[in-house]
């Protein structure tokens, strides 16, 4: 190395800085304008639905109008990423409406601009097209891309999977528990809300018959699935299938259905069962959960206390200490830690 | 001078050493930087491509998400506690609750507490300590039904380990969150640090931790960063530029192949079960966030349990950096003491198979660069003296080459602005981009040598036995506009 | 003429609601904070006032006390996105709120009752 090549590469640095500091000013200028633009379409946009959805007859808003609006403001078919900033702002919107205004907002939709761009994402090599395609199809409601959609249940990756799993579930219904419970690849607590949501919001009267069916899957993902879907619903007659899972063997199945059945309140003869699997969960920060659920929602039942009190884990003991002791059963705490802490050994006064 | 060292046994071969030694250091310092923009550019473009399909406004409707407690420890706050906790209790999240831990303080903090949230003391006997702390005297919950995730835990002190340990002990929540009571969170901030846990699959998530800004000279109203403004000073300005460069093109790189060690002590998050099982933050080091990182990954792969560590690019949580070089290097000298007793705490994971990655990559990577990096300039100095009264220095030579040195770190810096403007419209002026730069670029002959004197009284103070615990971190405080 | 507040950050949500009061012979003042409100809105007593309860700076329940501390009305409906049943709760133990719709709502029920009033 000698002077000469120190220079050139100096040379080389320096040019790679001014590449930078023009970006920096295109970055700027670009931002600036890009969110002045955003600005304007998101205003124009809350104007037209709510002129749409509440139309005054002295002034109404007529189609044409509309669409020359949404123009004026850049929504072009050749400027993509208005498109699809306005595809958002649809999705937002038709996300918070429900009853007759959702499908008022259904009808405008399939009259105004964009036409046919969600669908052409599908194709895309990108799993972020492909899976933006998949979310706008069924957030607008375009069933007749089900097949296309379908699929992808089983897709390698992630996002494009899970998309098309809502919209399974969007488009099916309570049916879609014939497949979902029995996917081949695990299912994020992500996925399960959204599905559940999605379950909810669009069929909210449940249909047993494929709940009790999908009871049947192995599958971790499905069981905490099922469980969510009836804490959710809050299907009581069905609350067995989580009671049941209170001392499965996987941790995270028993934390769902212990989480789930906190909605419920049992009978009596039930609240017994659970507590005699209280006993054969094998975590002690899950005891102590379920421990909350069975003193929250029974009467002091002093056997199964005492039971516990003199058990092993020492923040459960605390915990049952604390209920037998502001239950009108101090006397059993002083003797148990009298026991523990013999007057012979107690350095007192 | 060169002819009288001639003669001087091995001269020669300590001259090229040398040099082939710091060349060798500076190239593959520089591979990892340049490897680490790519990464760190990839990373940040898969995070907001992820984020589309999972926005903040989503998990806020969401139900079955999971609880979080944010545990901010305090000691002798009483000038703004108040304002910092109201700030903490708006943090939107449907499933929140914060406790602040007073740890022992000797001003008035408490009875400012107790009489501003109108709290009452609650039983406190049967408090379960999974992670042994100092004594806590009483439990505090307010009485006004506006503040019922508001949980006060009054303890003698312990420090910020021990502090934080306590509230870990109180919370029920899955997940918690650490920060420091005079941090000013993003309102959306915990929405934003679920989202890898909810899309948690086939690897655990054992933490995750945010971008963290300076705010130093900015407006605060209502608890919230109504203007963020650049700090007038060189010293806070330095910072930000190395907190921009740290945070996005650093951490985001080692997150992208999951070789993250560190989350910061002032926002991260932890699920609480992790936490405790491996008996909480360790109150004997002042690296204590460092500290635990390395133990719960240390823990899972003791475990076999596959994890991640995960890191979010946008700045979530603002905080008030040293105003002035002395506290600058205050902080950077405990910084490098916590950095000492971590790395010699783990010493058993250097090239031991048994923990993978961590230990044949991530581990060497934090020995030799994070906590080689003071030690090498230190003696890139020492030589550059030495050979320098030898004469075996070609002067115009090695400043050519020290510019060319210079350059890069520019460029290095540019790109993280240019990144940062890029993706977060935090800084949006051009005088406060044209500021920025320029910060950046006289870093090397003002800020950064003082980084170096921090780095090295510390570790000067780790080989000589002087004791130093956290030392005055005295904060301005931020402008606060009153509505 | 009867009055009504409307007070959502979302503009999209904000400029809908603003609408079907209008249409339903309210005068409507639509803000997108607190911020917003001038000191003659301080002093009317708003017939229903209809807002969000997720704002910069403040906590769910803080602004809920806040506006029925602040602001005279008669009826108190919350519209937001943060709608799970423990939030709902949470509200109600405040007191003095009229109605609590989580986010996706059925516009025909807040027109029920504003046009029942």
């Amino acid at each position: 190395m000698n002077e000469a090549t120190v220079l050139f590469f100096i040379i080389i640095i320096f040019s790679i800085l001014v590449i930078y500091w023009v970006s920096i000013t295109v970055s700027i200028i670009y931002r600036r304008r890009r969110t002045a633009s955003l600005t304007q379409i998101e205003l124009t946009f809350a104007d037209i639905v709510s002129r749409y959805l509440y139309n005054d007859p002295k002034n109404p808003l007529t189609l044409p109008e509309i669409t020359q609006t949404l123009r004026d403001v850049g929504i072009k078919e050749q400027n993509k990423n208005n498109i699809q900033y306005l595809i958002r702002l649809m999705i937002r919107t038709q996300r918070t409406i429900l009853g007759s205004n959702f499908y008022k907002l259904q009808k405008l939709y399939a009259q105004i601009p964009p036409h046919g761009v969600s669908i052409k994402k599908i194709s895309s090599w990108s799993w972020y097209r492909k899976a933006r395609g998949i979310r706008e199809i069924y957030e607008m409601n375009q069933s007749q891309y089900f097949d296309e959609i379908f699929k992808y249940r089983n897709d390698k990756n992630i996002y494009v999977r899970r998309e098309a799993q809502i919209a399974l579930v969007v488009f099916l219904g309570w049916e879609s528990l014939r497949f979902l419970p029995y996917l081949k690849r695990n299912m994020t607590l992500w996925q399960q809300i959204k599905i559940v949501e999605k379950l909810y919001d669009h069929y909210p009267k449940p249909e047993l018959k494929w709940l009790h069916r999908a009871y049947k899957t192995e599958k971790l993902f499905g069981k905490k699935l099922l469980m969510r879907i009836i804490r959710k619903y809050e299907l009581h007659a069905e609350t067995d299938f989580i009671i049941n899972n209170l001392n499965h063997p996987d941790y995270e199945v028993r934390e769902t259905a212990i989480y789930c059945i906190q909605t419920f309140a049992v009978s009596t003869p039930t609240m017994d069962y659970i507590k005699r699997l209280y006993d054969e969960i094998p975590n002690a920060t899950q005891q102590g959960q379920l421990l909350n659920y069975i003193y929250e929602n029974s009467d002091i039942d002093l056997d199964f206390y005492l039971k516990q009190l003199y058990g092993t884990n020492d923040d459960l003991k605390l915990s049952v200490a604390e209920i037998l002791w502001n239950n009108g059963y101090k006397e059993k705490v002083q003797e148990f830690y009298y026991q523990q802490y013999p007057n012979a050994v107690l350095n007192v006064g | 001078m060169w002819d009288s060292a001639e003669g001087f046994f091995g001269s020669y071969y300590i001259y090229w050493i040398s040099v082939y030694l710091f060349i060798g250091y500076g190239a593959s310092l520089l591979t990892l930087y340049l490897s680490g923009i790519f990464l760190a550019r990839r990373s940040i473009k898969r995070t907001k491509q992820r984020s589309i399909f999972l926005r903040a406004e989503d998990v806020v409707s969401a139900t079955d998400i999971p609880s979080v407690t944010v545990v901010a420890p305090a000691y002798n706050e009483g000038l703004t506690i108040i304002e910092n906790v109201k700030s903490l209790l708006s943090i939107q999240y449907p499933y929140y609750e914060l406790i602040l831990v007073n740890d022992g303080s000797k001003d008035d903090s408490l009875q400012r507490l107790i009489d501003e949230f109108d709290l009452k003391r609650q039983d406190a006997t049967f408090i379960t300590q999974p992670i042994p702390t100092a004594s806590v005297k009483h439990i505090y919950k307010s009485r006004k039904k506006k503040y019922t995730h508001l949980t006060v835990i009054d303890k003698n002190n312990g420090g910020k380990a021990d502090a934080i340990n306590a509230g870990v002990n109180f919370a029920n929540t899955e997940l918690v969150i650490f920060t420091d009571v005079d941090c000013i969170i993003e309102q959306d901030a915990i929405l934003k640090m679920v989202r890898p846990y909810l899309e948690e699959d086939d690897k655990e998530i054992i933490g995750c931790g945010g971008g963290i800004g300076i705010a130093n000279d900015s407006v605060i109203k209502n608890g919230i960063l109504t203007e963020l403004k650049l700090p007038s000073r060189l010293v806070p300005m330095n910072q930000v530029v190395e907190y921009i460069r740290a945070f996005l093109l650093g951490r985001m790189a080692w997150s992208e192949v999951n070789g993250l060690m560190l989350i910061s002590g002032a926002f991260g998050m932890y699920p609480r079960k992790r936490v405790i099982e491996v008996g909480g933050f360790n109150p004997k080091t002042v690296g204590e966030d460092l500290e635990l990182c390395i133990r719960l990954r240390k823990h899972m792969e003791e475990q076999k349990i596959p994890y991640k560590v995960v890191y979010l690019p946008e700045t979530l949580c603002w905080t008030e950096a040293p105003s002035d070089y002395n506290i600058l290097i205050r902080q950077r000298d405990r910084w490098a003491r916590g950095l000492w007793e971590t790395i010699s705490l783990h010493r058993d994971l250097l090239f031991n198979r048994k923990y993978g990655k961590m230990g044949m990559l991530y581990y060497p990577y934090w020995l030799l660069f994070e906590f080689g990096a003071p030690i090498v300039e230190f003696l890139g100095v020492i030589c550059l003296i030495a050979f320098g009264i030898f004469g075996w220095i070609n002067w115009p030579f090695a400043i050519l080459l020290s510019f060319a040195a210079y350059l890069v770190g520019c460029v290095f810096s540019t790109i993280a602005i240019f990144m940062y403007i890029k993706s977060f419209d935090h800084y949006t002026k051009p005088k406060q981009i044209i500021e920025l730069l320029l910060a950046a670029y006289l870093e090397p002959f003002y800020y950064h040598p003082l980084l170096l004197y921090g780095q090295m009284l510390g570790y000067y103070k780790k080989i000589f036995d002087i004791t130093s615990g956290w030392g005055t971190m005295t904060r301005k405080g931020f402008k606060v506009s009153k509505s | 003429m009867r009055k009504v507040l409307v007070i959502q950050e979302d503009i999209i949500i904000l400029k809908i609601l603003e609408r079907l009061v209008e249409l339903n012979d309210y005068e409507c003042k639509a803000i997108r904070s607190l911020d917003a409100l001038n000191i003659e809105d301080q002093q009317t007593n708003f017939d229903f006032i209809i807002t969000d309860i997720l704002f910069e700076g403040i906590a769910p329940l803080q602004f809920v006390a806040q506006v029925q501390e602040v602001l005279l009305h008669k009826n108190l409906l919350i519209v937001t996105n943060m709608g799970q049943d423990k939030i709902k709760k949470e509200i109600f133990a405040l007191r003095g709120v009229t109605g609590f719709y989580a986010v996706p709502i059925d516009l025909d029920e807040i027109e029920a009752i504003i046009q029942a009033y």
